[in-house]
């Protein structure tokens, strides 16, 4: 047990993690590497302006893009989160502030079952509430549907947050005489903040990625449309449809159309990364200030 | 809690702006969109139709049409949630029944185009245009002939050297019309495939493997050699996949083309549309043939996808310039053009649409027929 022993064996490890992390991490960049490398081609003008239309101009070398897919895609999951954020959060608040109260057990074994659910299942309900009874299937659905996906995710998430806030901060402002619910939303809640962001960014970016429950929902649209109360497009259903095309055009497209989604959940979860940074950093000034009042 | 907040408000306003962009465009200048879903093996077809009637129409009227496969469309169609349906099967007798209970009309069948189903091989060294006959089709289907050096194959390819390979079927995992067509044209030609098999979007396969959708079974044939399949001629022709040609009824070899395709159709068409071409009688049509068929109800305000009257008006002038001035785009686009018999059919058929009882079938192809689309 001398001393080089210990090294060389410290160092040993350090070199089997960094293996580990690069066996992970390698694929991963050979994945981005083969989208970037098929779909660059396709990233132009007509990308985000031109409508798809049909494989004919494609074909013909018409301008044809999959302005439909992007700015639905937005508009979809955007819709989605602001239908999911006040349950989610309030979901959220309740599982953790109020853990006494005879429903939290119940819910969170809801919620954590919810959060397994495949997402085809919400694009069932959300056809089976929305679709079959306005008529068909609408922009608006599909935004129910990334909702019914995103609420359990932030549930979950705000309430694993709000319990790692310091217990103190409740104690302190109930002290002073606020109500319950006073101290949760000006006190607890902001201090939680940046976690609770980064929750909310991580539902937002797993629902921008899921083609299954648009299916039922969304339905696809090759033109563009704005009006909700009709089917729109949504860029990882337009992938599926593009990649069992037999138009070797409308598979560069469909690479294209990778490229611009994942740089959509990349951003989104460098966000996220961003928010807890700065989480971290006021958890640290708490304690030291905890350490000083001791 | 100020960026949630920002978030929410910010998404709600999109929500609005946008909702009242959509509101105002229908109201001034009579945008429509007309939503159909189906038969993938038309979808080619269909959006370049969507195109096309988009310029005739000046912009305002947009089809989208979504290929989700016959299944899905038939599906739809009776779930009432897209105005059109498109299927290379057509409806079964229980569900030709469903609609008659729950609309009080008929369910149309209108043949749009022609799909034709062609044998794909992989067989290293040889070429398009081996020759199948029926015998030799449900033979290698059925699991009889098991080698592509069999007497049976190689009588009717004479100076070809065919190599001593078992054959491999493929076939599609998923429910097709593609498969309803060749199945249907198998348990016509052979009674052993009829009793034993039978015909369907899906069929329990006595051999081979599956491929999902007419991309699996081509991936599948041009990875391993041996292999036999059937795909969409479209799709073989598009993809550089072998195919062969097929002995029809009259014992002629038919090469398997747009024309051919067209030929097999030129038969009478029944009243609901429904009729099964394969195996025709046409000297110099191709076997294993199919019609294409939109599904509408009669009574078009029974369908909860179609909103208006207006919006049905649109669907009826839409579906009339398919069969009519659409069928010129057809075969450029590597689709069959409906034969005579067939296109006085389907617009017998859109002429008999109804809104609330109103005949506005009639009322729209005068209109189009006077003022033009």
């Amino acid at each position: 047990m001398n001393l080089a022993y210990r090294y060389t064996r410290d160092r040993i490890l350090h070199l089997l993690f960094i293996f580990l992390t690069s066996l992970v991490v390698l694929p991963l960049l050979v994945i981005f590497g083969f989208i970037v490398w098929n779909g660059l081609s396709s990233i132009n003008l007509d990308f985000f302006t031109q409508e798809l239309g049909s494989p004919a101009r494609a074909v013909q070398g018409l301008p044809t893009g999959l302005v439909a897919a992007v700015l639905g895609t937005v508009i979809i999951d955007l819709l989605g989160l602001a239908l999911a954020l006040p349950f989610g959060l309030a979901t959220g608040i309740m599982l953790a502030e109020y853990s006494d109260n005879p429903l939290a057990g119940p819910i969170r074994i809801l919620v954590s079952t919810l959060n397994g659910m495949p997402a085809i299942l919400m694009g069932l309900m959300a056809y089976a509430l929305i679709v079959k009874n306005t008529g068909g299937f609408s922009g608006i659905s599909g935004a129910f549907a990334l909702g019914f996906l995103m609420i359990p995710i932030i549930a979950r998430t705000t309430e694993s947050v709000l319990r790692i806030t310091p217990w103190q901060l409740r104690e302190v402002a109930m002290s002073l005489g606020l109500p319950r619910w006073r101290a949760i939303m000006n006190i607890v809640l902001p201090a939680a903040r940046p976690a609770v962001i980064t929750g909310v960014l991580i539902a937002f970016a797993r629902a921008a990625g899921e083609a299954a429950p648009m299916l039922l929902t969304a339905f696809g649209n090759n033109y563009l449309n704005l009006d909700l109360t009709k089917p729109m497009d949504t860029l990882p259903q337009r992938l599926y449809s593009l990649a069992i095309s037999p138009y070797k055009q409308w598979h560069i497209l469909g690479w294209g159309g990778a490229i611009i989604l994942l740089l959509f959940v990349v951003v989104t979860f460098a966000a996220a990364r961003g928010a807890a940074r700065s989480l971290e950093k006021r958890t640290e000034a708490l304690k030291f200030d905890e350490d000083k009042n001791v | 809690m100020r960026n949630i907040k920002a978030t929410l408000i910010g998404s709600l306003m999109a929500l609005v702006l946008f909702q009242s962009c959509g509101g105002e465009a229908e109201d001034t200048s009579k945008e429509y969109q007309l939503l159909g879903a189906g038969a993938t093996f038309v979808a080619p077809l269909l959006t370049a139709w969507a195109d096309a009637y988009r310029d005739v129409t000046k912009g305002k009227i947009t089809v989208n049409y979504q290929s989700i496969g016959s299944g899905g469309g038939v599906r739809q169609f009776l779930e009432k949630t897209i105005m059109f349906g498109a299927s290379e099967a057509y409806l079964k007798d229980d569900q030709m029944e469903k609609v008659k209970t729950e609309t009080g009309g008929i369910a149309f069948n209108i043949p749009l185009t022609l799909g034709d189903v062609v044998p794909t091989y992989n067989l290293p060294g040889i070429g398009q245009g081996l020759v199948f006959s029926a015998e030799t089709l449900s033979g290698a289907f059925l699991g009889e002939i098991k080698r592509w050096n069999d007497p049976k194959i190689a009588a009717l390819n004479p100076g070809v050297q065919l190599p001593d390979l078992p054959i491999n079927i493929v076939h599609r995992s998923d429910g097709s019309g593609t498969t309803n067509v060749w199945t249907h044209y198998l348990s016509s030609v052979s009674a052993t495939w009829k009793e034993k098999v039978g015909f369907g979007t899906s069929v329990n396969w006595p051999t081979g493997v599956g491929g999902n959708g007419n991309e699996g079974v081509a991936g599948v044939v041009m990875n391993t050699p041996g292999a036999l399949g059937y795909n969409s001629l479209v799709y073989a022709k598009l993809n550089n996949i072998a195919y062969g040609k097929v002995i029809n009824k009259s014992g002629n070899t038919i090469d398997p083309s747009l024309q051919a395709t067209s030929q097999a159709a030129a038969v009478a068409i029944p009243e609901d549309g429904r009729i099964m071409v394969t195996n025709t009688s046409a000297p110099n049509g191709y076997p294993v043939a199919g019609f294409v068929w939109g599904l509408v109800y009669e009574n078009m305000e029974k369908n909860t996808a179609i909103p208006t009257k207006d919006a049905a008006e649109q669907v009826v002038k839409f579906l009339y310039w398919v069969v009519t001035d659409g069928q010129d785009l057809n075969e450029s686009l590597n689709f069959a053009r409906l034969p005579k018999e067939a296109q006085e059919r389907a617009v017998t058929m859109i002429s008999s649409l109804k809104w609330e009882g109103e005949n506005i079938g009639q009322k729209v192809i005068e209109k189009v027929k006077s003022r033009g689309f």
